[in-house]
């Protein structure tokens, strides 16, 4: 599917040389920091400032006009004030740029008649000499693999999953979380007024390219609502696709207007669209991107039996009701534990009530030996599907000390390989941070999905299960 | 009352959504007080009589609704009443007559209606009736064309779906005549882009069947 999509698109995720127009020895640029952004992300071909006072920034030559750099270009990052695009694109044509990338911004989402009519003679110009629009308004395209960089320089891991954002602040800080908590992406693109190239055109390449698996989109309006509607449809059928909607009340809505100048509809129409069309709906950025990690991590994984195991060192009591709680209040199922698993907890940590029932309490367990055989007898019981853990390093790290936080986390690393069934850690900030998060940061590369808290991971579960429950009712 | 030449009567709404394949309540139009009665006696009784005026959108306000209408006196005194009291309350209304239906047997109130979203299109809302879409707005939308599943799961969405399925004692609603209801109503509008919004409003909805008992277009 869109396998035409992706030959056209290709090239702009991967292209050969960069130009950068807006750069200036003297004056601190959006030019200049991208340039600088380019050379510290490492991107593999040559780069070109362009600006029209000459001179030399990071040891690069400055060009005063794009037409006069010497070799190909491929791909044009724009910063120049809107007066002089319709120039510039004629020096694109001239160079035979493939694409052009407008960080400018002041165009249709101000408003103004000379924004909207500015947009359509850049287009018409365009669609003349061949050049596909990025933007404007935008920070464009982000593709690791090719250490192609957005506007903040930093580059995190490629992995499976691609990002659109018709915002450019959304779209940094995806970037961002994404490299906090190892959500690896393919690809990335902030559209903003997307007045070539829309969310349309970037989910169907996303939907067609081999190396991403799971999409997320924030958006916020559209121009073209049914092309939109019949995209997200076909691309729910081969890949799981998680949507937010930007300016869902009345005063976000118009926030939406002056902010990308879309025409913003109706949050019922939008949730009854995405729904019909198979995405899964998020409505923040925090649910946005646990969705994208728990995909990530656990690849379409079905289940909604969870065990749960709280307090691995005191009662924790409280928090395993409330964990149950959030399981059920999402839609999750917190099932008896089998007979057979019963008798042989009741075994090991002896014969008191409370531990023989989900959410299993295995603080009894006497030794670091005894605390990993019976989670282990929970995690193979054949009625879960899924085992919760939280791990309250505040009250662990005291107990067992560096070393045997370490030893307990290469055991759930273990234990996910050992039975072949998904993991997830629940880390609650508290006041051990540096302690909390090394161990996060060593739980996430091994696809192990860290979640704050038990609601937040609950919530992941259950969005992980809309998309396999929607692809079953096809 | 709103001049509008773009409301159809409820008679010429009913008549177009018949052809269409939608069921809805037998309703003719009455000229005369003598028409409304031969009409009713033909039907039988007890019948219901409203307006039947291009001009007035909220026919029950004016006093241009009887209900239960058991014989051809009441049919008469009731055809006057509704006249008078509607050249009352707009007096530049154009009055074409009256409409008379058969009183609908009580079945479970449910709403079907259809507007368009300035980026989506025309767009179907399913919802119980009266209060639940007046006051607690528990409604359902879907894109057109709705499809056999999206009319399945837009009906099964709303919060008051239980009281689709029976709910103490009351007789349940055949989910699959509703269901088909909707994806006919969805054809009708995507055949007939002239049409600006659409309002089945009351559908009843019985065990074996569901029937339009109020229907309102508004061409675009």
């Amino acid at each position: 599917m869109f396998k035409e999509k992706l030959k056209e698109l290709e090239p702009l995720f991967y292209p050969k040389s960069i130009a950068v127009v807006g750069v200036s020895s003297t004056s601190i640029k959006v030019g200049s920091v991208w340039v600088s952004a380019l050379l510290s992300a490492g991107f593999p071909g040559p780069i070109y400032p362009v600006g029209s006072g000459g001179g030399k920034i990071f040891n690069l030559e400055i060009f005063p006009s794009l037409r006069l750099v010497p070799g190909d270009v491929d791909y044009v990052i724009v910063a120049i004030p809107r007066r002089s695009v319709l120039e510039l694109l004629d020096d694109c044509i001239i160079k035979k740029v493939k694409a052009v990338q407008f960080f400018t911004a002041g165009f249709s989402e101000t408003g103004t008649p000379e924004g909207y009519k500015l947009e359509e003679q850049m287009l018409e110009k365009a669609r003349q000499g061949g050049i596909r629009i990025i933007g404007p308004n935008c920070i464009g395209l982000y593709c690791p693999e090719h250490k192609m960089t957005s506007l903040l320089g930093k580059i995190g891991e490629t992995g499976p999953v691609g990002f659109i954002s018709q915002s450019g602040g959304i779209a940094g800080k995806l970037i961002e979380i994404g490299i906090a908590r190892h959500i690896n992406y393919s690809k990335g693109v902030s559209f903003g007024n997307g007045i070539d190239l829309d969310a349309s055109d970037f989910l169907q390449y996303m939907a067609a390219d081999p190396k991403t698996k799971v999409i997320g989109a924030y958006l916020e309006g559209t121009r073209k609502g049914a092309r939109l509607f019949n995209t997200i449809k076909e691309v729910a059928k081969v890949k799981p696709l998680v949507v937010w909607k930007g300016g869902r009340t009345e005063v976000g809505a118009q926030a939406a207007m002056s902010h990308t100048g879309s025409l913003a509809s109706s949050a019922a129409i939008w949730s009854a669209m995405f729904r019909q069309a198979g995405a899964i709906e998020v409505n923040n950025l925090e649910e946005l991107t646990d969705t994208l990690l728990i995909f990530q991590q656990l690849n379409c994984w079905q289940g909604t039996s969870i065990a749960i195991i709280g307090g691995l060192a005191d009662g924790g009591g409280g928090i395993s009701v409330s964990a149950s709680d959030a399981c059920l209040e999402s839609g999750l199922r917190v099932p008896l534990l089998s007979l057979e698993t019963k008798q042989e907890l009741g075994k090991l940590l002896g014969e008191v009530g409370s531990i023989l029932r989900n959410p299993v309490d295995v603080s009894q367990a006497r030794g670091m030996a005894n605390l990993f055989k019976a989670i282990d007898l929970v995690a193979r019981d054949t009625v879960i599907d899924i085992i919760l853990i939280q791990e309250d390093i505040d009250i662990l790290s005291p107990i067992y000390g560096q070393k045997g936080l370490e030893e307990i986390n290469e055991f759930f690393m273990e234990l996910r390989n050992r039975h072949n069934k998904p993991v997830i850690i629940v880390l609650p900030p508290g006041s051990a941070e540096p302690e909390r998060l090394q161990i996060e940061q060593k739980l996430l590369p091994a696809s192990v999905p860290v979640f704050c808290s038990m609601e937040r991971a609950a919530k992941a579960i259950y969005k992980l299960n809309q998309y396999s429950c929607w692809q079953e009712a096809k | 009352m709103i001049k509008s030449q773009n409301l159809l009567t409820e008679v010429e709404s009913k008549e177009l959504l018949k052809k269409a394949g939608i069921p809805v309540i037998e309703t003719k139009l009455a000229r005369s007080k003598k028409e409304a009665i031969s009409i009713s006696k033909k039907m039988g009784f007890p019948v219901v009589l409203k307006v039947s005026s291009p001009d007035v959108i909220h026919k029950s306000d004016s006093g241009g609704v009887k209900l239960g209408l058991v014989n051809a006196t009441q049919v008469g005194k009731a055809f006057s009443e509704i006249i008078s009291s509607v050249k009352k309350a707009y007096p530049k209304a154009q009055i074409e007559g009256v409409s008379v239906q058969l009183m609908a047997s009580p079945g479970v109130e449910v709403i079907v209606g259809m507007s368009k979203d300035p980026q989506f299109g025309p767009v179907l809302m399913f919802g119980l009736g009266g209060v639940f879409v007046e006051v607690l707005k528990d409604v359902s939308f879907r894109i057109v064309p709705v499809t056999e599943r999206d009319a399945s799961e837009m009906i099964k969405e709303i919060k008051g779906y239980p009281i689709l399925e029976g709910y103490r004692g009351q007789k349940p609603a055949s989910i699959p005549a509703l269901q088909k209801l909707i994806i006919k109503v969805s054809q009708f509008v995507e055949k007939n882009p002239q049409i600006k919004e659409l309002d089945l409003n009351p559908v009843f909805a019985y065990p074996d069947k569901a029937v339009a008992v109020d229907a309102r277009i508004i061409l675009e």
